[in-house]
């Protein structure tokens, strides 16, 4: 027989039920799970995460990519490297799943009004960027100019193609492929050879994600063309298990844990070496 | 009559017993309706263990290899099981559900009992009581640890003080021969003829009453502990820890992880879920021991790793026991207990390395 659950709901190691709704195949290896959330709201900030758990699996951690607006669900934009990101791809509308959080610290939004907003993202991390470009476009009078430079390998890497065109309506999108196929025509190369191009300075905040050894060159690419490092964020990743400041896992240089302290963190805040290998 | 026995009490914080009497404070615990953790010599080794009722404690020891961290973060911990309709298929265990509307169809029906029994150290040394400290730092800052909690609170401490260590202590250096108030509910020492026992809490005062005692005059001895060798710090903050170069020992390191595993306050943790394939529906999540020395400990999916040469991690263990502590936790992770240092099979000594020689 099962035991009741006991004070289960301050265990925050316990967690919620959800289902997922829709799967959408972004790309060859990346897919979006949609989850509907029962019984109970997630009131999010952009920036912050969920640990996803696959019962059975375990639990990896994913930045939650849809609006705050809606409270009833959620979206994760997983792409495909291990265990877990492997088995998620197995998933199928109807089947239950795991949540905990949200977790970690968001993109501090306040600062961020009245400012040029810079977007870069690379890979994988337009995921954890996106309901911070949502939010901008919700709200978009309350910024300047709104820039989202997006840089993937190949032409069939890029996510989020009906967005991107819904996006360019409201903000300036930027894509360049750093291995583009002889028909693209668009922008070549890497994110880091666009920035001149870009209208960048004081009055310039930057969000940034990618891969740590990629997300340490643009942080300090912007520095160079004048952003200071005040006034660039990026989101980490580190190896997580427990979300919470348990386990000691997603430690950086410095001591600050990524899971409460981040995963955005201001650069001024950190050394760049914390954010590379 | 009352009020006579508490004014009894409240004057009579410290005691005078017999070695005999002090090996009677155990069973006293346990008729508290503690749970017993005593040092015990098994295998030539002192380590802590739940005490049998046969079972003699150790009273005359320097080091032990475990630490109350095996009670307090017990090694592969279930956080808690639960159910859900569920058959295995490639990928592992498999829940489906109709998508339907209304109510949840799901049921991750987590079972989590609280720990009801409560802990009693009895014999454990100042560097042990200090980890304590620590990782009450760590595992109650918000959000706290519900198992640790659990098991942190109505806790006994039944500190025995030492007063000389071997060659690998460090205690001296760092202070933690000290017990942080709030720490020890009664402090025990060896004096020329028997035992001093020193009350601090309530729950002490409550087992010294029913102790057959002496009243002792003065005030509690708190000497500094003797060092065999004697170190002075000089590299603890993180600029001065990254310029140094490796000590010469780490060439023989083998990263067998035995400094983090013997290590009182490292607290690092894998989590997990396993499951029997005979009842996959029945999960567990949990909870086992990890070290910083390991590469899984820091790498993230894609291949990429932030702790590569034992060097970097050898500097990582030193890094989060003094800088990353004291920026985080405003206490020092090293307790001084030299666990670390006894117990590496290839004689790596971070004394050497973020310290002097003094004596
Ligand atoms: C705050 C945060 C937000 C993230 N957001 C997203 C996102 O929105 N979309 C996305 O696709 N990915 C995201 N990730 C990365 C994602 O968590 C990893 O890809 C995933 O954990 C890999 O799990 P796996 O079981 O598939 O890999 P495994 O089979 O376990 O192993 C592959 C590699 O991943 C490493 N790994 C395993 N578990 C973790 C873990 N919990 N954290 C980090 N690395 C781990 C392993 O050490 C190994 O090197 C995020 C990571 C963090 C820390
Ligand atoms: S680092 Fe070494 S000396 Fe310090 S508490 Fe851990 S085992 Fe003891
Ligand atoms: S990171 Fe290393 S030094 Fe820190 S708690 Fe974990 S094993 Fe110990
Ligand atoms: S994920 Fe456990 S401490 Fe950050």
């Amino acid at each position: 027989m099962m035991a009741k659950a006991v004070a289960g709901d301050v265990n925050p190691y316990i967690p919620k039920p959800v289902t997922i709704i829709t799967v959408k195949n972004e790309s060859l290896e990346t897919k979006t799970l949609r989850l509907k959330l029962y019984n109970w709201r997630l009131s999010f900030v952009p920036g912050q995460f969920v640990q996803l758990l696959l019962p059975g699996v375990g639990e990896a951690p994913f930045c939650i990519a849809s609006s705050q607006l809606d409270q009833k669900h959620i979206d994760l934009t997983i792409i495909r490297r291990g265990i877990l990101t492997t088995s998620v791809h197995y998933l199928r509308p109807g089947d239950a799943v795991g949540i905990r959080g949200p977790l970690g610290k968001p993109f501090p939004l306040d600062a961020f009004v009245g400012k040029d907003l810079l977007i870069v993202a690379t890979g994988i991390g337009i995921a954890a960027l996106k309901s911070l470009i949502i939010y901008a476009i919700e709200n978009r009078k309350k910024f300047n100019d709104v820039t989202l430079l997006y840089g993937a390998r190949f032409l069939e890497d890029i996510v989020y193609r009906d967005e991107l065109k819904e996006w360019e309506k409201s903000i300036n999108v930027v894509i360049t492929l750093s291995k583009a196929p002889p028909e693209w025509r668009g922008l070549r190369g890497r994110v880091t050879d666009h920035l001149g191009s870009l209208r960048l300075g004081k009055g310039t905040v930057a969000a940034v994600c990618g891969s740590p050894a990629v997300m340490s060159s643009i942080a300090d690419a912007l520095v160079k063309h004048g952003i200071s490092s005040g006034d660039i964020y990026v989101s980490l990743e580190r190896h997580m298990k427990c979300g919470i400041g348990k386990c000691a896992r997603c430690i950086i240089p410095g001591g600050k844990h990524v899971c409460i302290d981040g995963p955005v963190f201001r650069v001024a805040d950190i050394s760049i070496g914390a954010i590379g290998e | 009559m009352r009020k006579a026995l508490f004014c009894c009490l409240a004057g009579e914080t410290m005691i005078k017993i017999s070695k005999q009497e002090l090996l009677q404070i155990p069973s006293l615990l346990s008729a508290m309706g503690y749970r017993v953790i005593a040092p015990i010599r098994a295998g030539g080794v002192v380590k802590l263990a739940p005490l049998g009722p046969d079972d003699q404690p150790e009273v005359e020891y320097i080091r032990i290899i475990n630490s109350p961290k095996k009670f307090l973060l017990p090694d592969d911990e279930s956080l808690f099981r639960y159910r859900s309709t569920a058959t295995i298929t490639s990928y592992g265990l498999k829940i489906r559900f109709p998508t339907a509307e209304g109510p949840c169809p799901v049921t991750i029906l987590p079972e989590y009992l609280p720990i009801r029994e409560r802990l009693a150290f009895f014999g454990i040394h100042q560097c042990m009581v200090s980890s304590v400290r620590y990782l009450d730092k760590v595992m109650m800052s918000d959000p706290a640890d519900p198992y640790y909690k659990n098991r942190r609170e109505g806790m006994f401490i039944a500190e025995l003080d030492c007063d000389e260590g071997d060659e690998y202590c460090m205690c001296r250096t760092l202070g933690t021969y000290k017990i942080p108030a709030g720490y020890a509910d009664i402090q025990m020492r060896k004096s020329s003829s028997g035992y001093l026992v020193n009350a601090a809490s309530e729950a002490g005062k409550e087992l010294l009453s029913r102790l057959k005692k002496q009243d002792a005059q003065g005030a509690y001895p708190k000497p500094v502990p003797k060092m065999v060798n004697d170190f002075e710090l000089v590299a603890r903050d993180e600029q001065e820890i990254d310029a140094k170069g490796a000590p010469k020992s780490l060439e023989a390191c083998t990263l067998c992880a035995a400094c983090t595993v013997t290590c009182p306050t490292c607290y690092c943790m894998d989590i997990e879920d396993k499951f029997s394939l005979v009842d996959p529906s029945n999960v567990s999540r949990m909870r086992t021991r990890m070290s910083c020395q390991r590469k899984c400990y820091s790498a993230i999916a894609g291949g990429t790793a932030f702790l590569h040469a034992k060097e970097e991690r050898f500097k990582w263990r030193v890094k989060h026991k003094f800088p990353f502590s004291i920026n985080a936790f405003k206490l020092v992770g090293c307790t001084g207990c030299g666990n670390c240092v006894a117990y590496c099979p290839a004689g790596v000594d971070f004394r050497e390395f973020v310290g002097r020689r003094v004596a």
